[in-house]
């Protein structure tokens, strides 16, 4: 191995701070062994976890038999904790799943219920005027459905970012930005590199690379496996007429299809597509998936076929050749470990992952729990709230307390869609266009950002080109000035 | 996201920090754009003890970072010439965010607002909305394509040329209203290169290119935007697109209030800009989002005449 400067030595190196990178990180922070996590974006949760349903999915459609359905059981069971200790915003809707014909009805009655049941779930079947009843909203046409009870909805953002501050509180280091490019696997160690010139060198690496594994497995040599984006697009949309639960169409072969889910901030998720895609940065939405998607709800909710829209959206689900998730040592090392092909059920069946994924590596490398562990998150502060009451974010009525008690958090925002995620600012109808330079000035005030340097996502998203040369120009006109104190 | 219940100061705590009136109010106005300026102004001392708030932290509503401009002679005069009649109550960085009607038990409106300090509430006789609205952003309109950096509406552009930063070099300005007109002026007097465009619309006034945005590309940044000219797609390298295409009532703090809304989402009011709440009025932008605020002005001098109490 030729010879570099080492920027960090630690035991454990996890690539990827989406969900399940971010759940696994936790996990390692139980044990007695340095960590770190590298993530390519400036804030956690940037690739699939970010643009998803948010459900918290019990996993009775699951395959059964795969690792996939195995894990989403084990997660049913950690959740309450998670949600609990981490304090994460999560609301248990339950799922209706609609049969809008008798062959609908009877493939639930033949498929569906056995599968549900094969993985440990019972449906409880529901008549027509049951459903109608529990859900007006629902489309009158319907025959008949089942009630999914343990189906939820969580903040995915939030839940990312907990799993990472919890583990930062217990010793774990982070470090944005760092897009890995080359891997060297030596027989002890393995040395990372990132564009941006750092050495990494770890005992063991986590490959939690989400969409981009499969490249990250090449860079150290491993050909096994390879993901292939699919598109899912999304509507969101504030009138909720009354959607309460999540309501799910029945599956056809190839896709769970379209459906209607509440947001757990309040609005309605509408979505998502299906479409296989070949580009692993294509989030562009489409007309012809808006209108798909507008087809979709409206025969489960025949309301949301004209609801008015306050946001688009646009994911890519990692699509792995095997057909299950591929968590394994890599071909080339047994200290390089794979945590991928997780399609789209990495949010719901997140701790279970990190849990599967810690022991794993504790005893590939033989490790002992750490003595002084912090089990939970501290209660979120409520007197930073109290600081300043002034509303920055008229759509929203965010207020600065709000915005500052973010920028001074343990996992600060980098970004504006950072800060938009943590506070809810920018997320009302005029998406921002309001409030921003006031948001600029807050980041600059406290993170010391200077405003040409702030980005509003992926790096090289920077707002503002440059400063103004002549500033006495704008405004240039009459040269009448109004009044001060006015 | 999560709300925490602020401390709730009450108007005798207020009256420690502003020059404020004691007890009830005549007039409580919300919002201090062009309708409500227009109001005082016409209305004067005459309205009896007012009080206005507004979320900025100056007033002139969104047309303040454009103003002085070409084509908005009537709306700068009263800008540039606004004195606060004697009387009046100006509370500025203080916005909205409830409105309890009166009832039996309760006989004035009472306005929930909160600032700096906290959370109060106001109570007046008649209340007069005019908080005008937000600039329609491209998600609202569902423009299919990317999200990157440089898509903005006018009122963020200006905000970042008046805080001395240019946000691109190429800029699309999509409207034709003279509003988006003169924001494309601004631009390219800061140095900007700047396209208009926008869909036929025959207001006789001039764009560049005529066309119905299709679709917004590049990622990170914006690289180009698609118009639909002639049945024709044209790709437009640009790295800041304007949108320019109207604004939205700003009613979503109205939500429970009782206050009728239009289906198009504005607040129903009649020839006499009275809501369906005795003592509840509404002008300006909240009643009729055009983009060009041509009614405002002439509401706010209206509704003065109307005001119980007012003057003719």
């Amino acid at each position: 191995m030729e010879m570099t400067s080492i920027d960090l030595d630690v035991d454990i190196l996890v690539i990827g701070g989406g969900v399940v990178g971010c759940a696994i990180l936790r996990e390692l922070a139980r044990y007695d062994a340095s960590i770190a996590l590298l993530e390519q974006y400036p804030d956690v949760c940037e690739g699939t976890s970010k643009a998803n349903s948010a459900i918290v999915h019990t996993g009775f459609d699951a395959r059964p038999g795969t690792l996939e359905a195995r894990l989403l059981a084990e997660a049913r069971q950690l959740w309450p904790e998670v949600i609990a200790r981490l304090h994460i915003p999560y609301l248990q809707t339950g799922a209706l799943m609609v049969a809008l014909n008798e062959q609908e009805q009877a493939t639930i009655a033949r498929e569906i219920v056995p599968k549900a049941a094969a993985n440990g779930i019972t449906l409880q079947p529901l008549s027509r005027a049951e459903i109608l009843e529990a859900a007006p909203y629902v489309n009158e046409r319907i025959v008949g459905g089942v009630l999914v009870e343990g189906e939820g909805v969580i903040d995915p953002f939030w839940t990312t970012r907990a799993y990472c501050e919890h583990a930062l509180l217990n010793g774990a280091q982070l470090f944005l930005g760092e897009r890995v490019n080359a891997i060297e696997v030596g027989r002890r160690r393995l040395r990372v590199r990132t564009e941006n010139g750092k050495t990494f060198s770890a005992a063991l690496v986590v490959n939690a690379a989400g969409l981009w594994a499969d490249e990250v497995a090449r860079l150290a040599g491993d050909h096994s496996f390879k993901l292939t984006p699919r598109k899912g697009e999304f509507l969101i949309t504030e009138e909720d007429h009354g959607v309460a639960q999540i309501i799910l169409p029945v599956p056809s072969e190839v896709s769970k299809g379209i459906l209607v889910t509440p947001i757990v901030f309040g609005g309605v998720l509408l979505g998502p597509t299906a479409e296989d895609v070949s580009d692993k940065r294509d989030l562009a939405t489409t007309t012809a998936g808006q209108q798909r998607i507008r087809e979709g709800v409206g025969r489960l909710v025949p309301a949301m076929t004209t609801a008015s829209t306050v946001r688009q959206f646009a994911g890519l689900r990692a699509v792995s050749s095997t057909g299950d998730y591929i968590i394994r040592p890599s071909t080339v090392s047994e200290r390089l470990l794979h945590v991928a092909g997780i399609r789209s059920t990495g949010l719901s069946a997140s701790p279970a992952i990190g849990h599967y994924v810690g022991t794993l590596v504790a005893e590939t490398l033989g490790l002992r729990l750490r003595t002084s562990y912090r089990e939970a998150l501290p209660e979120p502060l409520s007197e930073a709230t109290h600081e300043d009451g002034e509303v920055v974010c008229l759509c929203r009525s965010i207020t600065r307390g709000e915005i500052l008690a973010a920028l001074r958090s343990t996992l600060p925002p980098q970004t504006l869609d950072g800060l938009k995620r943590r506070t809810g600012a920018m997320l009302g109808e005029c998406q921002g266009n309001l409030c921003l330079p006031r948001l600029i000035a807050l980041f600059q005030q406290e993170l010391g950002r200077d405003p040409l340097s702030l980005e509003k996502h992926a790096p090289g998203s920077r707002l503002l080109v440059e400063r103004l040369r002549h500033l006495g120009s704008v405004p240039a006109h009459s040269g009448e000035r109004p009044k001060r104190g006015q | 996201m999560r709300k925490v219940q602020m401390s709730v100061y009450t108007l005798e705590d207020m009256l420690l920090m502003e020059n404020m009136h004691e007890g009830d109010y005549d007039v409580a106005i919300v919002g201090a754009g062009l309708s409500a300026l227009s109001l005082l102004h016409s209305g004067g001392a005459a309205l009896g003890r007012t009080v206005v708030l507004d979320y900025q932290e100056q007033v002139g509503g969104l047309l303040r970072y454009l103003l002085p401009a070409d084509g908005f002679g009537t709306e700068w005069e009263l800008l540039r010439d606004f004195q606060l009649p004697p009387g009046v109550s100006l509370l500025l960085q203080t916005t909205a965010v409830g409105l309890l009607p009166a009832h039996d038990a309760e006989p004035t409106h009472t306005l929930v607002v909160r600032r700096r300090q906290g959370t109060m509430q106001l109570r007046a006789r008649q209340v007069v909305i005019a908080c005008g609205g937000v600039e329609r952003p491209r998600e609202h309109d569902a423009i299919p394509g990317t999200r990157p950096a440089g898509v903005m509406t006018p009122v963020l552009a200006l905000q970042l040329l008046a805080q001395g930063y240019l946000p691109g070099r190429r800029a699309l300005v999509y409207g034709d209203s003279r509003y988006a007109l003169a924001t494309a002026r601004r631009l390219a007097e800061a140095g900007l290169e700047v396209i208009t465009a926008a869909p036929t619309s025959g207001n006789g006034r001039s764009v560049r290119l005529c066309g119905t945005l299709e679709e917004i590309c590049g990622f990170p940044r914006l690289t180009a935007v698609r118009l639909l000219c002639d049945q024709q797609s044209v790709e437009v390298e640009v790295d800041t697109l304007i949108y320019a295409t109207g604004l939205l009532a700003g009613t979503h703090w109205l939500k429970g209030s009782g206050v009728a809304l239009t289906a198009a989402g504005t607040i129903a009011v009649d020839a006499h800009y009275r809501t369906n709440i005795a003592g509840i009025y509404a002008i300006g932008t909240v009643v009729r989002p055009g983009l060009d605020h041509e009614d405002s002005v002439r509401m706010g001098k209206e509704v003065a005449a109307l005001l119980p109490g007012g003057v003719s």
